[in-house]
């Protein structure tokens, strides 16, 4: 048990091996030390293996990768926090032999390799079970490990269409008589959305693993495909081509049946608000929010068959109402009157809104100095529970701070050998090979448009950490 | 399907919707017996949901009923009744877990607020999945799913830079609570293992979305930068491409050389030094996206997808729902499981998002219709006669 993890942390007695690399798995792993497990995050010293969330996705403090820049990528400290560092080097046997002595004092293993690089190392299901028999390990791949693509490598911006998630998404296109119909170009939803689908089942793969564990003793592999993840969530657009043959709906921002439905254009720049309209009673209220209640009256927009036919007209009056406003203004108003609605809210507004900051969902993280990170919030979860404890437990971990732990500790490693791995970069806390990332000027990051825009005065305008 | 994970526990299906029944949904192809709670005569809102089989709004025919609540079954009582209650307290005295997505102040109202569901069982985790929680300034807010997304952080994020916002695809939102709330559920369970208690478990769909974040949001408290939509100048990687019968999602992730990349898609002008690195591809933004786009045309969706497989690149490809559903490598993954319905018939349906290898397959029970267990549960179970169920159903109590 962790020192930093109270009675009430309800994974305070397991211990997590975490072999996997970049955002869904490494997300899981954080979750869990969340919840109080001792999760041992496998490193490498050997720059070019080191996974890339330490080395390229930044973003780094002030945009600038600092002395010790493998310590600082803003990603990597949110999908790695409160977690043990252990280097290794897996190409090696000492190594390969390190993680089969450590699986034996271990709970649960995450890795996400390709089905051939574990089989490979000699790291797969079968052969750490023979040093753990009752062990859960969930492997994330892109397609799993049976099946005709089983070994296709996968990223989620592109596994996403893949998924079909954009059979059911993409913006409405113009018509024959100029109003929009169903459009053909699939979109995503991108921010990586498909692992994190994957972070989220293999927490609950993985709990139900251990409940049955404790109940039997029997052990799990879990076989985590996000291909078949993906799908599985768009199950009701599966059956309607199953029973009605239909294979796409893209809309936009419309709904299938409720009208008006959209986001609709606020004050400033890129400034956007959500209104939906459930029923008549919704339609009344709006119409009289907006200051326009004879719109009730009015034949084109009678009923939600009638509005989705005449929304273009529709939108175009809610938009010249709400482009006068800020999108709180209007999300306001519009609660106020029993509408849903609420504002499309970027990053910066999301850390300083009002439910946000009442639920306490950033979580304040204190770095140690050497790291230069100063005092920053992370993403917590979307479930509080009102007995056990779930908070981050500490910033993500230093290069290889846990070797003399985990060697030395639990396994008994002998201060010659620990010599021996670190002589030939084995274990260590300095990368070997390679130098920080660069960073391109946020001007420019601009003028490409992988961001919107910068503030400058940033540290200013963010609540007090 | 289903698994024997959570074999002997017990789950009270209070929800309707989305949300609350793919999280008893989840718990119930994990082993759980899962037992819905539905009002009597309209039952769980997906019912009334479209699409419909043969698109006949027939509360049987729901499409998003029948796949959310497979491998349930399906008793209803009028828990604001007083028999309706007796009912409930009963069913609630046997039962691990309560999943419910009523608006907090409805859970009040109806008496079903975790300080008196724990009143009658103290073992009971109680979940309760809302748009934003139990909690804060926003609890009450009426909330849809775009509204939900919105207000997540994410949706800004979705669609194309030149354009608004996109809204995600089929109430994602309430999916994306409904995993959470099955996980953590599970942790409350696993707790109690420990102390015995059950507890409250608060869902904000809202948050679960939130916490995705993770690289907008280091982004702006890092260095103050406000990231946006898709796409970033000149790239043409990672967005979807047109290819002759569709789109592509061409990649230039997973660390193999850009020779590989300029050969697979075969395109000779390609093979130009000044496209093999990120900056290169950015400042020759133009006219890479220019040829990429003649490239692509030579390719049919399927060949391109197995070509970079094989090449151990990462292209994806724009996939609909027939596509899916003849899928050849879901198929040899027995992804999908035949269920027959006594209203709609067999059909196959999308199985676990999971495969748990050496759990027994067995076949999928389908949705239960309204009420379809009243006499299994309150008769057989609970012990009432069937002179009572007939007084109660005409006293609308179920």
């Amino acid at each position: 048990m962790s020192p930093a993890c109270s009675e009430n942390a309800p994974l305070k007695n397991i211990r997590v091996m975490d072999l996997s690399r970049v955002f869904a798995m490494p997300f899981a792993g954080a979750n869990l030390a969340d919840l109080g497990a001792e999760v041992i995050k496998i490193d490498t010293c050997q720059t070019q293996f080191m996974d890339t969330t330490r080395t390229i996705t930044g973003p780094f403090p002030d945009n600038e990768p600092g002395e010790r820049w493998w310590e600082q990528g803003g990603t990597f400290q949110n999908l790695n926090r409160g977690k043990r560092s252990l280097t290794l080097d897996l190409r090696n046997e000492a190594s390969q032999q390190i993680i089969k002595d450590l699986v034996s004092v271990c709970d649960v293993v995450l890795e996400n390799f390709t089905p051939r690089v574990m089989a490979r190392f000699g790291l797969d299901y079968a052969s750490l079970k023979a040093h753990k028999p009752d062990l859960i390990m969930v492997s994330n791949t892109g397609y799993g490990h049976s099946g005709p693509w089983s070994n296709f490598g996968a990223m989620a911006s592109a596994l996403e269409p893949t998924h079909g998630t954009g059979a059911f998404m993409g913006y409405m296109e113009s018509g024959p008589e100029g109003c929009l119909v169903e459009g053909d170009v699939p979109n995503k939803m991108g921010n990586s959305y498909s692992d994190f689908l994957a972070s989220w089942t293999a927490l609950g793969a993985l709990m139900g693993s251990l409940l049955r564990r404790a109940r039997t003793g029997q052990g799990q592999w879990i076989d985590l495909a996000m291909y078949q993840t993906g799908t599985s969530v768009i199950g009701a657009g599966l059956l309607d081509f199953a029973f009605n043959d239909r294979r796409t709906q893209r809309i936009g921002n419309r709904h299938p049946f409720l009208s008006p439905h959209g986001v609709y254009s606020c004050q400033g720049h890129d400034q956007w608000v959500a209104i939906a309209t459930r029923d008549d009673a919704d339609w009344v209220a709006i119409c009289q929010a907006i200051g326009q209640p004879e719109l009730t009256s009015d034949d084109r927009f009678a009923d939600p068959i009638a509005r989705r036919q005449h929304q273009e007209a529709l939108d175009a009056i809610i938009t010249a109402w709400t482009s006068a406003q800020t999108s709180y203004q209007v999300m306001e108003t519009l609660q106020q009157a029993g509408l849903p609605s609420g504002a499309v809210l970027t990053a910066k507004q999301a850390l300083t809104d009002p439910q946000y900051i009442d639920r306490g969902f950033f979580e304040t993280v204190h770095n140690p100095p050497e790291v230069e990170l100063r005092d920053k919030g992370y993403v917590g979860r979307g479930w509080k529970f009102s007995k056990s404890e779930a908070r981050i437990k500490g910033p993500a971990p230093q290069l290889g701070e846990a070797n003399e732990y985990v060697l030395g500790e639990l396994l008994g490693v002998d201060q010659a050998r620990m010599q021996a791995l670190t002589e030939d970069w084995t274990i260590g806390n300095l990368p070997e090979g390679g130098g920080a990332p660069g960073s391109v000027p946020l001007d420019e990051q601009v003028e490409i448009g992988s961001i919107v825009a910068y503030d400058a005065d940033y540290l200013g305008l963010l609540p007090l950490e | 399907m289903p698994a024997d994970l959570l074999n002997g526990f017990r789950v009270l299906d209070m929800g309707s919707g989305i949300s609350a029944p793919w999280c008893a949904k989840i718990l119930a192809d994990y082993g759980a017996e899962v037992i819905k709670v539905e009002t009597p005569g309209s039952g769980d809102l997906a019912r009334r949901m479209g699409p419909f089989a043969g698109d006949d709004p027939n509360p049987e025919k729901s499409l998003t009923f029948l796949y959310l609540n497979t491998n349930k079954k399906s008793v209803t009582l009028d828990p604001s009744s007083v028999s309706g209650r007796k009912l409930l307290d009963r069913l609630l005295a046997d039962a691990d877990v309560l999943v419910d997505n009523y608006p907090p102040f409805v859970s009040k109202e109806l008496g079903l607020d975790y300080a008196s569901l724990s009143a009658v069982n103290p073992g009971l985790v109680v979940t309760s999945i809302a748009p934003f929680g139990q909690t804060g300034p926003y609890h009450d807010y009426q909330a849809t799913d775009i509204v939900t997304y919105a207000l997540s952080g994410l949706m800004y994020h979705s669609g194309d830079s030149d354009q608004p916002p996109l809204r995600n695809v089929l109430d994602q939102s309430f999916y994306v609570a409904g995993a959470n709330g099955a996980a953590a559920t599970q942790i409350a369970l696993f707790a109690r293992l420990g102390t015995g208690e059950g507890q409250h478990v608060d869902v904000s769909a809202a948050e679960c979305l939130g916490a995705h974040l993770v690289q907008p949001l280091p982004y702006y408290n890092y260095m103050g930068a406000v990231k946006g939509r898709r796409p970033v100048r000149g790239a043409g990687f990672e967005e979807l491409m047109p290819a002759r019968d569709g789109y592509v999602a061409p990649s230039v992730q997973g660390s193999r050389p850009w020779e590989v990349i300029a050969n697979l898609i075969g395109l000779e002008e390609l093979l130009d030094e000044k496209f093999s690195t990120g900056a290169g591809r950015v400042a020759h933004g133009e006219e890479l996206k220019e040829l990429l786009t003649k490239g692509l045309a030579q390719w049919d969706r399927m060949p391109l997808f197995l070509a970079s497989g094989e090449a151990r690149l990462v292209f994806g490809m724009a996939q609909d729902a027939g596509d899916l559903f003849n899928c050849p490598h879901l198929e040899a993954r027995d992804f999908f499981v035949e269920v027959d319905h006594p209203v709609v018939g067999q059909a196959k349906y999308p199985g676990m998002a999971v495969r748990l290898p050496g759990e027994p397959l067995t076949d999928s029970q389908p949705a239960p219709l309204l009420g379809q267990h009243n006499s299994e549960i309150f008769g057989q179970e609970l012990g009432y006669s069937a002179q009572d169920l007939v007084s109660l159903r005409q006293l609308g109590v179920i």
